[in-house]
Protein backbone atom coordinates (compact mmCIF):
# COMPACT_ATOMS: atom_id res chain seq x y z
CA UNK A 1 0.00 0.00 0.00
CA UNK A 2 2.70 2.47 0.74
CA UNK A 3 4.80 1.58 -1.76
CA UNK A 4 1.68 1.84 -4.09
CA UNK A 5 1.17 5.20 -3.09
CA UNK A 6 5.05 6.25 -2.88
CA UNK A 7 4.74 5.04 -6.84
CA UNK A 8 1.58 7.14 -7.13
CA UNK A 9 3.45 10.30 -5.82
CA UNK A 10 6.48 9.55 -7.66
CA UNK A 11 4.36 9.41 -10.94
CA UNK A 12 2.75 12.93 -10.40
CA UNK A 13 5.88 14.79 -9.00
CA UNK A 14 7.25 13.29 -12.76
CA UNK A 15 3.91 14.75 -14.74
CA UNK A 16 4.81 17.91 -13.16
CA UNK A 17 8.31 17.99 -13.70
CA UNK A 18 7.25 17.51 -17.20
CA UNK A 19 5.03 20.11 -17.11
CA UNK A 20 7.74 23.11 -15.79
CA UNK A 21 9.87 22.03 -18.28
CA UNK A 22 7.24 22.11 -21.15
CA UNK A 23 6.40 26.08 -19.83
CA UNK A 24 7.80 28.23 -21.96
CA UNK A 25 7.58 30.63 -19.00
CA UNK A 26 10.26 28.65 -16.95
CA UNK A 27 12.51 29.12 -19.79
CA UNK A 28 11.76 32.87 -19.46
CA UNK A 29 12.09 33.63 -15.98
CA UNK A 30 15.21 31.05 -15.96
CA UNK A 31 16.71 33.56 -18.66
CA UNK A 32 15.18 36.47 -16.61
CA UNK A 33 17.53 35.55 -13.59
CA UNK A 34 20.57 35.25 -15.90
CA UNK A 35 19.51 38.49 -17.12
CA UNK A 36 19.63 39.95 -13.56
CA UNK A 37 22.90 38.16 -13.16
CA UNK A 38 24.96 39.48 -16.05
CA UNK A 39 23.47 42.88 -14.47
CA UNK A 40 24.48 42.98 -11.04
CA UNK A 41 28.34 41.55 -12.31
CA UNK A 42 28.08 44.95 -14.84
CA UNK A 43 27.36 46.87 -11.17
CA UNK A 44 29.88 44.63 -9.27
CA UNK A 45 32.78 45.85 -12.53
CA UNK A 46 31.93 49.63 -12.33
CA UNK A 47 32.03 49.14 -8.66
CA UNK A 48 35.22 47.62 -8.83
CA UNK A 49 36.40 50.21 -10.89
CA UNK A 50 35.81 52.79 -9.36
CA UNK A 51 36.92 51.25 -6.21
CA UNK A 52 40.51 51.15 -8.04
CA UNK A 53 40.46 54.79 -8.73
CA UNK A 54 40.07 55.92 -5.52
CA UNK A 55 42.16 56.81 -2.90
CA UNK A 56 42.79 54.71 -0.42
CA UNK A 57 41.25 57.07 2.32
CA UNK A 58 38.24 56.27 0.40
CA UNK A 59 38.95 53.02 -0.07
CA UNK A 60 38.53 52.93 3.32
CA UNK A 61 35.08 53.81 3.14
CA UNK A 62 33.70 51.71 0.54
CA UNK A 63 30.51 48.89 1.33
CA UNK A 64 30.80 45.43 0.67
CA UNK A 65 30.66 44.47 -2.58
CA UNK A 66 28.29 41.46 -1.80
CA UNK A 67 26.62 40.56 -5.43
CA UNK A 68 24.19 38.59 -3.83
CA UNK A 69 22.90 41.71 -2.17
CA UNK A 70 22.01 43.15 -5.61
CA UNK A 71 21.15 40.44 -7.37
CA UNK A 72 19.92 37.97 -5.31
CA UNK A 73 16.29 39.94 -4.92
CA UNK A 74 15.47 39.40 -8.62
CA UNK A 75 16.70 36.01 -9.18
CA UNK A 76 14.32 35.19 -6.23
CA UNK A 77 11.29 36.83 -8.38
CA UNK A 78 11.97 34.83 -11.35
CA UNK A 79 12.33 31.64 -9.49
CA UNK A 80 9.62 32.23 -7.59
CA UNK A 81 7.78 33.47 -10.49
CA UNK A 82 8.58 29.45 -12.09
CA UNK A 83 7.51 28.14 -8.51
CA UNK A 84 3.55 30.64 -8.83
CA UNK A 85 3.48 29.30 -12.30
CA UNK A 86 3.16 25.95 -11.54
CA UNK A 87 -0.51 26.05 -10.54
CA UNK A 88 -1.52 29.40 -11.91
CA UNK A 89 -0.87 28.76 -15.08
CA UNK A 90 -3.51 25.46 -14.64
CA UNK A 91 -5.78 27.63 -13.85
CA UNK A 92 -5.00 30.34 -16.71
CA UNK A 93 -5.30 27.63 -19.23
CA UNK A 94 -8.45 25.70 -17.57
CA UNK A 95 -5.65 22.94 -17.35
CA UNK A 96 -6.38 22.58 -14.07
CA UNK A 97 -9.32 20.15 -15.10
CA UNK A 98 -7.80 17.10 -17.01
CA UNK A 99 -4.52 17.67 -13.89
CA UNK A 100 -7.16 17.04 -11.65
CA UNK A 101 -8.78 13.72 -13.32
CA UNK A 102 -5.29 12.65 -13.61
CA UNK A 103 -4.24 12.78 -9.70
CA UNK A 104 -7.82 14.18 -8.25
CA UNK A 105 -6.33 13.40 -4.66
CA UNK A 106 -5.27 17.25 -3.86
CA UNK A 107 -2.87 17.44 -1.26
CA UNK A 108 -1.07 14.77 -3.74
CA UNK A 109 -1.15 17.22 -6.17
CA UNK A 110 -0.14 19.73 -4.47
CA UNK A 111 2.87 18.10 -2.68
CA UNK A 112 4.30 17.06 -6.31
CA UNK A 113 3.71 20.20 -7.14
CA UNK A 114 5.68 21.51 -3.69
CA UNK A 115 8.09 18.97 -4.68
CA UNK A 116 9.04 20.25 -8.59
CA UNK A 117 8.94 23.80 -6.62
CA UNK A 118 11.57 22.74 -4.02
CA UNK A 119 13.60 20.97 -6.45
CA UNK A 120 13.60 24.09 -8.97
CA UNK A 121 14.42 26.60 -6.51
CA UNK A 122 17.20 24.24 -5.29
CA UNK A 123 18.56 23.94 -8.53
CA UNK A 124 18.25 27.61 -9.53
CA UNK A 125 19.26 28.77 -5.96
CA UNK A 126 22.60 27.32 -6.31
CA UNK A 127 23.06 27.69 -9.85
CA UNK A 128 22.52 31.49 -9.46
CA UNK A 129 24.46 31.75 -5.89
CA UNK A 130 27.36 30.17 -7.53
CA UNK A 131 27.28 32.35 -10.57
CA UNK A 132 27.23 35.58 -8.31
CA UNK A 133 30.09 33.71 -6.44
CA UNK A 134 31.99 33.24 -9.05
CA UNK A 135 31.04 36.88 -10.55
CA UNK A 136 32.37 38.38 -7.19
CA UNK A 137 36.18 36.15 -7.31
CA UNK A 138 36.26 37.15 -10.88
CA UNK A 139 35.62 40.92 -10.53
CA UNK A 140 37.19 41.76 -6.77
CA UNK A 141 40.44 38.79 -7.04
CA UNK A 142 42.49 39.71 -4.04
CA UNK A 143 41.25 43.18 -3.51
CA UNK A 144 40.88 43.62 0.47
CA UNK A 145 38.09 44.07 2.70
CA UNK A 146 35.68 45.95 3.29
CA UNK A 147 35.06 46.06 -0.55
CA UNK A 148 35.87 42.20 -0.67
CA UNK A 149 33.63 40.34 1.06
CA UNK A 150 34.81 37.25 0.63
CA UNK A 151 39.25 37.59 0.43
CA UNK A 152 39.25 33.69 0.70
CA UNK A 153 37.23 31.50 -1.27
CA UNK A 154 35.98 29.75 1.56
CA UNK A 155 34.25 32.65 3.36
CA UNK A 156 31.60 32.70 0.55
CA UNK A 157 30.19 29.09 1.40
CA UNK A 158 27.68 30.24 4.30
CA UNK A 159 26.45 32.89 1.90
CA UNK A 160 25.79 30.67 -0.97
CA UNK A 161 24.28 27.91 0.82
CA UNK A 162 22.00 30.59 2.87
CA UNK A 163 21.35 32.24 -0.61
CA UNK A 164 20.49 28.49 -2.39
CA UNK A 165 18.15 28.09 0.79
CA UNK A 166 16.58 31.12 0.74
CA UNK A 167 16.09 30.73 -3.22
CA UNK A 168 14.46 27.64 -2.31
CA UNK A 169 11.69 28.76 -0.01
CA UNK A 170 10.73 31.93 -2.25
CA UNK A 171 10.12 29.29 -4.80
CA UNK A 172 7.89 27.48 -2.24
CA UNK A 173 6.44 30.16 -0.98
CA UNK A 174 5.02 31.75 -4.34
CA UNK A 175 4.28 28.30 -5.12
CA UNK A 176 1.87 28.17 -1.78
CA UNK A 177 0.42 31.76 -2.96
CA UNK A 178 0.01 30.36 -6.66
CA UNK A 179 -2.57 27.98 -4.77
CA UNK A 180 -4.43 30.70 -2.82
CA UNK A 181 -4.48 33.23 -5.14
CA UNK A 182 -4.94 30.98 -8.41
CA UNK A 183 -4.16 33.70 -10.33
CA UNK A 184 -0.73 34.67 -12.29
CA UNK A 185 -0.86 38.41 -11.72
CA UNK A 186 -1.63 38.37 -8.57
CA UNK A 187 1.00 35.86 -7.15
CA UNK A 188 3.69 37.55 -9.68
CA UNK A 189 2.42 40.96 -7.79
CA UNK A 190 2.59 39.95 -4.64
CA UNK A 191 5.97 37.25 -4.58
CA UNK A 192 7.45 40.87 -6.21
CA UNK A 193 6.41 43.11 -3.40
CA UNK A 194 7.70 40.64 -1.10
CA UNK A 195 11.13 40.71 -2.18
CA UNK A 196 11.19 43.21 -4.76
CA UNK A 197 8.58 46.58 -3.16
CA UNK A 198 8.81 45.23 0.53
CA UNK A 199 12.67 45.85 0.91
CA UNK A 200 12.79 49.54 -0.60
CA UNK A 201 9.21 50.48 1.14
CA UNK A 202 11.14 49.69 4.49
CA UNK A 203 13.52 52.36 3.75
CA UNK A 204 11.13 55.14 4.59
CA UNK A 205 9.66 53.70 7.73
CA UNK A 206 11.33 54.72 11.20
CA UNK A 207 14.97 53.37 11.66
CA UNK A 208 13.39 50.71 14.63
CA UNK A 209 10.71 49.87 12.35
CA UNK A 210 12.94 49.45 9.15
CA UNK A 211 14.81 47.06 11.05
CA UNK A 212 12.54 45.08 12.26
CA UNK A 213 10.58 44.99 8.89
CA UNK A 214 13.55 44.56 6.92
CA UNK A 215 15.29 41.34 9.37
CA UNK A 216 12.15 39.01 8.18
CA UNK A 217 12.26 39.75 4.45
CA UNK A 218 13.29 37.32 2.17
CA UNK A 219 15.93 38.28 0.63
CA UNK A 220 17.49 40.12 3.97
CA UNK A 221 17.26 36.26 5.70
CA UNK A 222 20.19 35.16 3.62
CA UNK A 223 22.81 37.42 5.70
CA UNK A 224 21.23 36.48 8.84
CA UNK A 225 21.07 32.55 8.17
CA UNK A 226 24.56 32.74 7.27
CA UNK A 227 25.42 34.59 10.42
CA UNK A 228 27.81 37.30 8.37
CA UNK A 229 28.12 41.08 8.83
CA UNK A 230 24.85 42.48 8.71
CA UNK A 231 22.84 44.84 10.17
CA UNK A 232 19.70 43.23 10.85
CA UNK A 233 18.06 42.17 14.11
CA UNK A 234 17.76 38.32 14.15
CA UNK A 235 19.83 35.36 15.27
CA UNK A 236 20.94 32.88 12.93
CA UNK A 237 18.52 30.21 14.80
CA UNK A 238 15.60 33.07 14.38
CA UNK A 239 16.16 33.94 10.78
CA UNK A 240 15.90 30.15 10.45
CA UNK A 241 12.71 29.72 12.21
CA UNK A 242 11.19 32.85 10.35
CA UNK A 243 12.32 30.90 7.18
CA UNK A 244 10.65 27.88 7.99
CA UNK A 245 7.38 29.92 9.23
CA UNK A 246 7.29 31.42 5.60
CA UNK A 247 7.33 27.90 4.15
CA UNK A 248 4.68 26.79 6.89
CA UNK A 249 1.97 29.74 6.60
CA UNK A 250 1.97 29.54 2.80
CA UNK A 251 2.04 26.42 1.99
CA UNK A 252 -0.73 25.56 4.82
CA UNK A 253 -2.49 28.21 3.21
CA UNK A 254 -2.08 26.92 -0.07
CA UNK A 255 -3.09 23.19 0.65
CA UNK A 256 -6.71 24.37 2.79
CA UNK A 257 -7.32 26.95 -0.49
CA UNK A 258 -6.81 23.98 -3.24
CA UNK A 259 -8.79 21.58 -0.73
CA UNK A 260 -11.54 23.32 -0.31
CA UNK A 261 -12.53 25.21 -3.30
CA UNK A 262 -14.16 24.03 -5.82
CA UNK A 263 -12.54 23.57 -9.42
CA UNK B 1 -20.35 -6.16 -13.93
CA UNK B 2 -19.61 -3.28 -11.25
CA UNK B 3 -18.37 -1.08 -14.28
CA UNK B 4 -21.33 1.85 -13.94
CA UNK B 5 -21.70 5.75 -12.54
CA UNK B 6 -24.22 6.01 -9.48
CA UNK B 7 -25.62 8.77 -7.97
CA UNK B 8 -27.08 8.32 -4.45
CA UNK B 9 -29.31 11.91 -3.53
CA UNK B 10 -26.72 14.08 -4.77
CA UNK B 11 -27.15 18.01 -3.93
CA UNK B 12 -25.10 20.70 -4.64
CA UNK B 13 -26.15 24.19 -3.23
CA UNK B 14 -24.36 27.65 -4.21
CA UNK B 15 -25.57 29.70 -1.62
CA UNK B 16 -29.46 29.79 -1.40
CA UNK B 17 -29.58 28.52 -5.46
CA UNK B 18 -29.89 24.46 -5.81
CA UNK B 19 -27.78 23.48 -8.72
CA UNK B 20 -28.59 19.75 -8.04
CA UNK B 21 -31.25 18.42 -6.37
CA UNK B 22 -31.55 14.90 -4.93
CA UNK B 23 -30.57 13.22 -7.78
CA UNK B 24 -30.32 9.44 -8.04
CA UNK B 25 -29.38 7.52 -11.16
CA UNK B 26 -27.25 4.34 -12.30
CA UNK B 27 -25.26 4.23 -15.41
CA UNK B 28 -25.18 0.70 -16.79
CA UNK B 29 -22.09 -0.48 -18.91
CA UNK B 30 -22.42 -1.38 -22.65
CA UNK B 31 -24.21 1.48 -23.33
CA UNK B 32 -24.57 4.96 -24.38
CA UNK B 33 -25.98 7.03 -21.49
CA UNK B 34 -27.66 10.85 -22.73
CA UNK B 35 -27.62 13.16 -19.73
CA UNK B 36 -29.88 15.45 -20.80
CA UNK B 37 -31.51 19.11 -19.91
CA UNK B 38 -31.77 22.49 -20.91
CA UNK B 39 -28.85 25.22 -20.29
CA UNK B 40 -28.76 25.66 -16.39
CA UNK B 41 -30.01 22.18 -15.37
CA UNK B 42 -27.23 21.55 -13.27
CA UNK B 43 -25.17 18.71 -15.99
CA UNK B 44 -21.72 19.97 -15.45
CA UNK B 45 -22.26 20.95 -12.05
CA UNK B 46 -23.30 16.66 -11.65
CA UNK B 47 -20.22 15.69 -13.98
CA UNK B 48 -18.20 17.86 -11.83
CA UNK B 49 -19.38 16.28 -8.67
CA UNK B 50 -18.42 12.99 -10.22
CA UNK B 51 -15.11 13.53 -10.91
CA UNK B 52 -14.56 15.11 -7.67
CA UNK B 53 -13.74 18.41 -9.29
CA UNK B 54 -16.76 19.93 -7.05
CA UNK B 55 -17.48 18.81 -3.31
CA UNK B 56 -21.68 17.76 -3.23
CA UNK B 57 -22.96 19.81 -0.32
CA UNK B 58 -24.44 16.37 0.35
CA UNK B 59 -25.35 12.80 -1.14
CA UNK B 60 -22.63 10.65 -3.28
CA UNK B 61 -21.46 10.31 -6.28
CA UNK B 62 -19.73 7.03 -7.19
CA UNK B 63 -17.83 5.29 -10.18
CA UNK B 64 -16.99 1.84 -9.78
CA UNK B 65 -18.52 1.65 -6.15
CA UNK B 66 -15.93 5.06 -5.02
CA UNK B 67 -15.62 7.92 -4.74
CA UNK B 68 -13.05 9.27 -7.71
CA UNK B 69 -10.66 11.15 -5.99
CA UNK B 70 -10.43 7.34 -3.77
CA UNK B 71 -9.16 5.84 -7.27
CA UNK B 72 -5.61 5.39 -7.31
CA UNK B 73 -4.90 5.58 -11.12
CA UNK B 74 -8.24 7.39 -12.27
CA UNK B 75 -7.43 7.18 -15.75
CA UNK B 76 -7.34 3.47 -16.34
CA UNK B 77 -10.66 3.51 -14.82
CA UNK B 78 -12.64 6.44 -16.09
CA UNK B 79 -12.00 8.98 -18.96
CA UNK B 80 -13.28 12.17 -19.10
CA UNK B 81 -13.68 15.10 -20.93
CA UNK B 82 -15.19 18.33 -19.41
CA UNK B 83 -13.63 21.28 -21.91
CA UNK B 84 -12.30 21.09 -25.14
CA UNK B 85 -9.95 24.03 -24.07
CA UNK B 86 -8.61 22.27 -21.10
CA UNK B 87 -4.51 22.24 -22.24
CA UNK B 88 -1.94 24.30 -22.52
CA UNK B 89 -1.65 26.37 -25.65
CA UNK B 90 1.87 26.30 -25.44
CA UNK B 91 2.47 22.91 -25.20
CA UNK B 92 2.34 20.05 -28.30
CA UNK B 93 -0.38 17.88 -28.42
CA UNK B 94 1.53 15.17 -27.83
CA UNK B 95 3.44 17.08 -24.19
CA UNK B 96 0.10 17.69 -22.80
CA UNK B 97 -0.93 14.32 -23.08
CA UNK B 98 2.28 12.74 -21.92
CA UNK B 99 1.95 15.02 -18.64
CA UNK B 100 -1.30 13.79 -17.94
CA UNK B 101 0.16 10.08 -18.64
CA UNK B 102 3.24 10.49 -16.97
CA UNK B 103 0.70 11.00 -13.68
CA UNK B 104 -0.80 7.59 -14.26
CA UNK B 105 2.15 5.77 -14.94
CA UNK B 106 0.83 5.44 -18.82
CA UNK B 107 4.27 5.29 -21.13
CA UNK B 108 4.57 7.68 -24.42
CA UNK B 109 4.35 4.55 -26.90
CA UNK B 110 -0.18 4.75 -25.16
CA UNK B 111 -0.10 8.30 -26.37
CA UNK B 112 0.99 8.19 -29.64
CA UNK B 113 -1.69 5.19 -30.17
CA UNK B 114 -4.41 6.99 -28.45
CA UNK B 115 -3.60 10.17 -30.68
CA UNK B 116 -3.52 7.88 -33.73
CA UNK B 117 -6.81 6.90 -32.67
CA UNK B 118 -8.37 10.28 -32.98
CA UNK B 119 -6.76 10.77 -35.85
CA UNK B 120 -4.61 13.61 -34.43
CA UNK B 121 -1.09 11.54 -34.98
CA UNK B 122 0.09 14.04 -38.25
CA UNK B 123 -0.37 17.23 -35.52
CA UNK B 124 1.14 15.69 -32.21
CA UNK B 125 3.90 17.94 -32.14
CA UNK B 126 1.97 21.05 -33.13
CA UNK B 127 1.07 23.23 -30.42
CA UNK B 128 -2.24 22.86 -28.63
CA UNK B 129 -2.98 27.00 -29.38
CA UNK B 130 -3.48 26.35 -32.82
CA UNK B 131 -5.56 23.51 -33.09
CA UNK B 132 -9.48 24.81 -33.69
CA UNK B 133 -12.40 23.47 -31.90
CA UNK B 134 -12.53 20.10 -33.83
CA UNK B 135 -9.07 19.19 -33.06
CA UNK B 136 -9.13 20.18 -29.53
CA UNK B 137 -12.54 17.95 -28.97
CA UNK B 138 -10.27 15.32 -30.37
CA UNK B 139 -7.55 15.88 -28.00
CA UNK B 140 -9.62 15.84 -25.12
CA UNK B 141 -10.82 12.01 -26.34
CA UNK B 142 -7.94 11.39 -26.81
CA UNK B 143 -6.76 11.93 -22.69
CA UNK B 144 -9.81 10.26 -22.09
CA UNK B 145 -8.77 7.21 -23.62
CA UNK B 146 -4.96 7.58 -21.85
CA UNK B 147 -6.02 4.56 -19.31
CA UNK B 148 -8.30 2.17 -21.87
CA UNK B 149 -10.91 3.09 -19.12
CA UNK B 150 -14.25 1.46 -18.26
CA UNK B 151 -16.11 4.67 -18.04
CA UNK B 152 -16.49 7.26 -20.03
CA UNK B 153 -17.76 11.06 -19.14
CA UNK B 154 -18.42 13.52 -21.65
CA UNK B 155 -19.72 16.84 -21.19
CA UNK B 156 -21.30 18.71 -24.36
CA UNK B 157 -18.88 16.50 -26.43
CA UNK B 158 -20.50 17.66 -29.82
CA UNK B 159 -20.95 21.46 -29.09
CA UNK B 160 -19.36 23.98 -31.78
CA UNK B 161 -18.73 20.85 -33.75
CA UNK B 162 -18.94 21.13 -37.56
CA UNK B 163 -21.25 17.37 -38.86
CA UNK B 164 -17.98 15.44 -39.88
CA UNK B 165 -16.42 16.35 -36.38
CA UNK B 166 -20.40 15.36 -34.62
CA UNK B 167 -20.14 12.20 -36.52
CA UNK B 168 -16.61 11.18 -35.75
CA UNK B 169 -17.93 11.31 -32.28
CA UNK B 170 -21.24 9.86 -32.09
CA UNK B 171 -19.44 6.68 -34.12
CA UNK B 172 -17.00 6.84 -31.49
CA UNK B 173 -18.94 6.59 -28.46
CA UNK B 174 -20.92 3.95 -30.04
CA UNK B 175 -18.02 1.39 -30.72
CA UNK B 176 -16.71 2.50 -27.14
CA UNK B 177 -20.52 1.09 -25.77
CA UNK B 178 -20.20 -1.26 -28.34
CA UNK B 179 -17.02 -2.81 -26.43
CA UNK B 180 -19.18 -2.79 -22.98
CA UNK B 181 -17.92 0.24 -21.94
CA UNK B 182 -20.00 2.43 -19.44
CA UNK B 183 -20.27 5.56 -21.64
CA UNK B 184 -22.62 8.88 -20.37
CA UNK B 185 -22.82 12.33 -22.27
CA UNK B 186 -24.28 15.25 -21.78
CA UNK B 187 -26.26 17.70 -23.95
CA UNK B 188 -28.95 19.90 -24.01
CA UNK B 189 -29.74 19.13 -27.47
CA UNK B 190 -32.48 16.23 -27.56
CA UNK B 191 -32.18 15.57 -31.64
CA UNK B 192 -28.50 14.57 -31.12
CA UNK B 193 -29.17 12.10 -28.69
CA UNK B 194 -32.13 10.91 -30.77
CA UNK B 195 -29.42 9.46 -33.02
CA UNK B 196 -26.67 8.92 -30.48
CA UNK B 197 -28.05 7.64 -26.79
CA UNK B 198 -29.49 3.95 -26.19
CA UNK B 199 -30.91 5.71 -22.41
CA UNK B 200 -31.72 9.18 -21.36
CA UNK B 201 -31.69 10.76 -18.23
CA UNK B 202 -33.65 14.46 -18.37
CA UNK B 203 -32.81 16.56 -15.73
CA UNK B 204 -34.37 20.40 -14.94
CA UNK B 205 -33.20 22.40 -12.83
CA UNK B 206 -31.28 20.28 -10.58
CA UNK B 207 -33.77 17.31 -10.64
CA UNK B 208 -34.47 13.95 -12.51
CA UNK B 209 -37.83 14.67 -14.85
CA UNK B 210 -37.01 10.89 -16.89
CA UNK B 211 -34.86 8.16 -16.91
CA UNK B 212 -36.21 5.86 -20.07
CA UNK B 213 -34.74 4.71 -23.27
CA UNK B 214 -35.00 6.39 -26.11
CA UNK B 215 -37.54 3.84 -27.94
CA UNK B 216 -39.97 3.69 -25.27
CA UNK B 217 -39.68 8.00 -25.50
CA UNK B 218 -41.18 7.50 -28.36
CA UNK B 219 -43.97 4.83 -28.07
CA UNK B 220 -44.73 6.88 -24.91
CA UNK B 221 -45.52 10.28 -27.19
CA UNK B 222 -46.94 8.22 -29.86
CA UNK B 223 -49.96 10.37 -30.60
CA UNK B 224 -52.44 9.29 -32.94
CA UNK B 225 -52.74 7.25 -36.48
CA UNK B 226 -53.58 9.27 -39.70
CA UNK B 227 -55.81 6.65 -41.98
CA UNK B 228 -56.54 7.71 -45.37
CA UNK B 229 -59.63 5.77 -47.21
CA UNK B 230 -61.64 6.18 -50.13
CA UNK B 231 -64.81 5.28 -47.61
CA UNK B 232 -64.05 7.94 -44.70
CA UNK B 233 -67.52 7.60 -43.68
CA UNK B 234 -67.56 4.00 -42.85
CA UNK B 235 -64.32 3.89 -41.37
CA UNK B 236 -65.31 6.78 -38.91
CA UNK B 237 -68.21 4.63 -37.67
CA UNK B 238 -66.35 1.69 -37.23
CA UNK B 239 -63.14 3.75 -35.34
CA UNK B 240 -65.88 5.01 -33.22
CA UNK B 241 -67.60 1.72 -32.01
CA UNK B 242 -63.39 1.09 -31.38
CA UNK B 243 -63.77 3.64 -28.52
CA UNK B 244 -61.73 5.56 -31.14
CA UNK B 245 -62.02 9.23 -31.34
CA UNK B 246 -62.04 10.16 -34.87
CA UNK B 247 -60.98 13.62 -37.00
CA UNK B 248 -60.17 15.04 -39.83
CA UNK B 249 -57.49 16.76 -41.78
CA UNK B 250 -57.94 19.28 -44.05
CA UNK B 251 -56.98 16.73 -47.12
CA UNK B 252 -59.84 13.99 -46.19
CA UNK B 253 -57.34 11.99 -44.28
CA UNK B 254 -58.95 10.85 -40.33
CA UNK B 255 -56.50 10.94 -37.63
CA UNK B 256 -57.81 8.27 -34.97
CA UNK B 257 -56.90 8.74 -31.10
CA UNK B 258 -57.14 6.28 -28.65
CA UNK B 259 -56.21 3.00 -31.08
CA UNK B 260 -53.21 1.69 -32.16
CA UNK B 261 -52.56 1.48 -36.22
CA UNK B 262 -52.80 -2.78 -35.93
CA UNK B 263 -56.53 -2.30 -34.66
CA UNK B 264 -57.19 0.08 -37.39
CA UNK B 265 -55.94 -2.26 -40.01
CA UNK B 266 -58.15 -5.21 -38.79
CA UNK B 267 -61.15 -3.56 -37.88
CA UNK B 268 -61.26 -2.17 -41.49
CA UNK B 269 -60.29 -5.55 -42.87
CA UNK B 270 -63.45 -7.15 -40.86
CA UNK B 271 -65.66 -4.69 -42.27
CA UNK B 272 -64.23 -4.58 -46.04
CA UNK B 273 -62.95 -0.67 -45.87
CA UNK B 274 -59.62 -0.36 -48.19
CA UNK B 275 -56.97 1.89 -46.51
CA UNK B 276 -54.72 3.46 -48.26
CA UNK B 277 -52.22 4.63 -46.01
CA UNK B 278 -52.33 4.19 -42.11
CA UNK B 279 -49.09 6.23 -40.33
CA UNK B 280 -49.08 6.28 -36.28
CA UNK B 281 -48.28 9.49 -35.56
CA UNK B 282 -45.23 10.51 -32.69
CA UNK B 283 -44.60 13.83 -31.44
CA UNK B 284 -41.29 14.30 -32.84
CA UNK B 285 -38.75 13.60 -29.36
CA UNK B 286 -37.34 17.71 -29.52
CA UNK B 287 -41.15 18.35 -28.70
CA UNK B 288 -41.37 15.85 -26.05
CA UNK B 289 -38.34 17.20 -24.80
CA UNK B 290 -39.09 20.63 -25.04
CA UNK B 291 -42.64 19.94 -23.79
CA UNK B 292 -40.98 18.27 -20.86
CA UNK B 293 -38.47 20.82 -19.34
CA UNK B 294 -40.40 23.97 -20.25
CA UNK B 295 -41.45 24.77 -16.61
CA UNK B 296 -38.00 24.25 -15.49
CA UNK B 297 -36.17 25.75 -17.99
CA UNK B 298 -33.94 28.77 -16.28
CA UNK B 299 -34.18 31.58 -18.81
CA UNK B 300 -36.63 31.57 -21.58
CA UNK B 301 -37.00 33.94 -24.75
CA UNK B 302 -40.84 35.25 -24.67
CA UNK B 303 -41.48 33.69 -28.09
CA UNK B 304 -42.04 30.06 -27.60
CA UNK B 305 -40.04 29.18 -30.74
CA UNK B 306 -37.25 30.72 -29.24
CA UNK B 307 -36.56 27.74 -26.60
CA UNK B 308 -34.90 26.13 -29.58
CA UNK B 309 -31.36 25.23 -29.36
CA UNK B 310 -29.36 28.17 -29.12
CA UNK B 311 -27.20 29.57 -32.20
CA UNK B 312 -24.30 28.33 -31.44
CA UNK B 313 -25.35 24.78 -31.38
CA UNK B 314 -27.61 25.40 -34.65
CA UNK B 315 -25.35 23.22 -37.12
CA UNK B 316 -25.52 20.45 -34.98
CA UNK B 317 -29.17 20.72 -34.15
CA UNK B 318 -29.75 21.18 -38.05
CA UNK B 319 -27.87 18.45 -39.16
CA UNK B 320 -28.91 15.78 -36.73
CA UNK B 321 -32.44 16.38 -36.41
CA UNK B 322 -33.29 15.98 -39.81
CA UNK B 323 -32.35 12.12 -39.75
CA UNK B 324 -33.88 12.35 -36.75
CA UNK B 325 -37.24 12.87 -36.96
CA UNK B 326 -37.17 11.59 -40.67
CA UNK B 327 -39.33 8.84 -40.09
CA UNK B 328 -41.47 10.24 -37.58
CA UNK B 329 -42.42 13.42 -39.37
CA UNK B 330 -42.92 11.93 -42.97
CA UNK B 331 -46.93 12.71 -42.25
CA UNK B 332 -46.46 15.13 -39.85
CA UNK B 333 -46.07 18.04 -42.75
Amino acid sequence: MTALMDRTFRDAVAAEWMKVRSLRSTWAFLAGGVAATALGALILFMLVSAYDAATPAERAGYETADPTVVTMPFVMFFVGAIGAMLVTSEYATRSIGPALLAVPRRRLLLGAKATVAGLVGLGCGALFSLLAFADARLLLGDRPQPINPWPRWTDAIPTVLCATLTVTVTCLVAMGLGAVLRSTAGALTVIGSLVLVAPIFAHFLPTVWQLRLASVLLPNLTPQLAGSDHPYLLSQGGAAAVTAGYVLLTLTAGAVAFTRRDT
Amino acid sequence: MGRMIELLELTKRYGPATAVDRLSFEVRPGAVTGFLGPNGAGKSTTMRMLLGLHRPTSGQALINGRRYDRIRRPLHEVGAVLDADAAHPGRSAFTHLACLARGNGIGKARVSAVLQQVGLESAAHQRVGGFSLGMRQRLGIAGALLGDPAVVLLDEPVNGLDAAGIRWIRSTLRSLAAEGRTVLLSSHLMSEMAVTVDRVLIIGRGRLLEDTSVDEMRQRFEQDVLVRTPRPADLTAVLARLGATVGTTGDGALIAVGVDAAAIGDAAAAAGIPIHALTPRSATLEDVYLQMTSSTTTYRAAAPSSALSPTDSAPASASVSASASASASEENH
